[in-house]
């Protein structure tokens, strides 16, 4: 008896009704060549889903967490942090790189304004005027002004980190404290919602995922890490 | 009927697959994780579009592939994303898997970059992630025939590619 692949192959996948899968049931039993076919369809099936069956256990990228969590892509960082669940990864301090694109940084005057938010000093960037106030002081419910404070957490380090965004130049970023000063360990431009790649809060968000220890402070524990300066 | 906050949080379980038939789909890493987070945010938007009792992950997989359809269209990067020159990099992913596991999966992806389409999205659906082909001809809005046909002429290609005999 001759088979079809098409129908051979739906033998082997068990999608034949009980009428035809008997018939060609019958027809394999008593032909080598068959069994071979639907054997091969079977090992074929079963290394396509080996091949890919990894991806079930690697850990979710924080900008998919975000968009799960209706976060769209252009989100407030403050929204991300209010929302956001249990880590998925740990990772080091050094994994971080420095995710700092200078050109454009200047390009939208944060350095070259007479009041600077960001400055340099030799080991990178750390904040200076509105956003060094704003990060010593500010807290996630106060009313934004230059700068929109999002959530605060302590790092692995044991440093009180924060993340915070520019409403006037679509930057946002992350800083962690450092002595009498809060180093900014990453910045990312805001991008319009609507493009596919990933916009800056899920880079902020994937940066603090790196580093937090714990969960993020509640309201309470940001007001009582405030008047404790950071410390 | 569910609630939509029943529907959001089905949805978030869901990624995970979403993401292997992204993969299945782009045999690449952040192309699909891009494909998975266009179609999540698109599934979220139109929550009133999902006909309740039909079922979730074929309404998902269907946005997951018209999103990759857009994606590829609109910046028309086949050219590059099956670039075999990427290999390396999508396969040294999986720091758990054995080495001989490793190169194994790395020939089938090479193998599926290499499928038309529609082969590899009939593949993706039926072998990958397990639909039956009745669900994967509706997720894929064709009839069952031309499913199967589409499936086993990808196996029977997929088959040469590997070097499996019949």
């Amino acid at each position: 008896m001759s088979v079809s692949d098409e129908e051979l192959m739906a033998f082997a996948d068990g999608e034949l009704d009980a009428q035809r899968r008997a018939i060609i049931q019958a027809a394999v039993e008593a032909d080598e060549a068959l069994q071979r076919r639907v054997e091969a369809h079977r090992r074929m099936r079963t290394k396509l889903a080996d091949a890919f069956s990894g991806v079930l256990s690697e850990d979710m990228p924080a900008r998919l967490r975000a968009a799960a969590a209706g976060e769209a892509q252009s989100a407030e960082v403050v929204q991300l942090g209010a929302r956001r669940s249990a880590r998925w990864s740990m990772r080091e301090w050094g994994a971080m790189g420095a995710s700092l694109a200078a050109g454009w940084l200047i390009a939208v005057g944060l350095f070259t304004s007479t009041t600077p938010a960001l400055k340099t000093d030799g080991d990178g960037l750390v904040a200076s005027g509105v956003l060094s106030r704003a990060l010593d002081t500010q807290l996630a419910s106060d009313e934004a002004g230059a700068v929109r404070v999002g959530l605060s957490f302590r790092a692995q380090s044991g440093d009180y980190c924060r993340t915070f965004s520019l409403t006037q130049n679509d930057v946002s970023g992350l800083a962690c404290r450092e002595r009498q000063s809060w180093r900014v360990l990453v910045t990312a431009r805001e991008q319009n919602a609507g493009e596919v790649r990933m916009a800056s809060a899920p880079a902020i968000m994937d940066s603090v995922d790196q580093i937090i220890e714990g969960e993020p402070l509640d309201a309470e524990a940001e007001r009582q890490a405030r008047d404790r300066g950071w410390r | 009927m569910p609630s939509a906050d029943q529907i959001r949080s089905d949805i978030a379980a869901l990624v995970p697959r979403l993401r292997r038939f992204a993969r299945a789909l782009t045999g690449q890493v952040a192309d699909a994780d891009d494909v998975v987070q266009t179609a999540v945010e698109r599934a979220l938007m139109r929550l009133d579009q999902f006909e309740p009792g039909t079922r979730l992950e074929a309404w998902l997989y269907s946005i997951v592939r018209n999103a990759w359809i857009d994606e590829a269209r609109s910046r028309q990067r086949r050219a590059k994303v099956f670039a075999p020159a990427e290999l390396g990099e999508q396969v040294g992913d999986d720091a758990a898997a054995t080495a001989h596991a490793r190169l194994e999966a790395g020939e089938v992806w090479a193998a599926m970059r290499r499928l038309p389409e529609e082969q590899r999205e009939a593949v993706a659906l039926v072998c990958v992630e397990g639909f039956a082909y009745r669900e994967a001809a509706d997720a894929l809005g064709v009839p069952i025939g031309t499913l199967t046909s589409r499936l086993a002429r990808g196996r029977e290609a997929l088959q040469r590619m590997l070097g499996e005999t019949t």
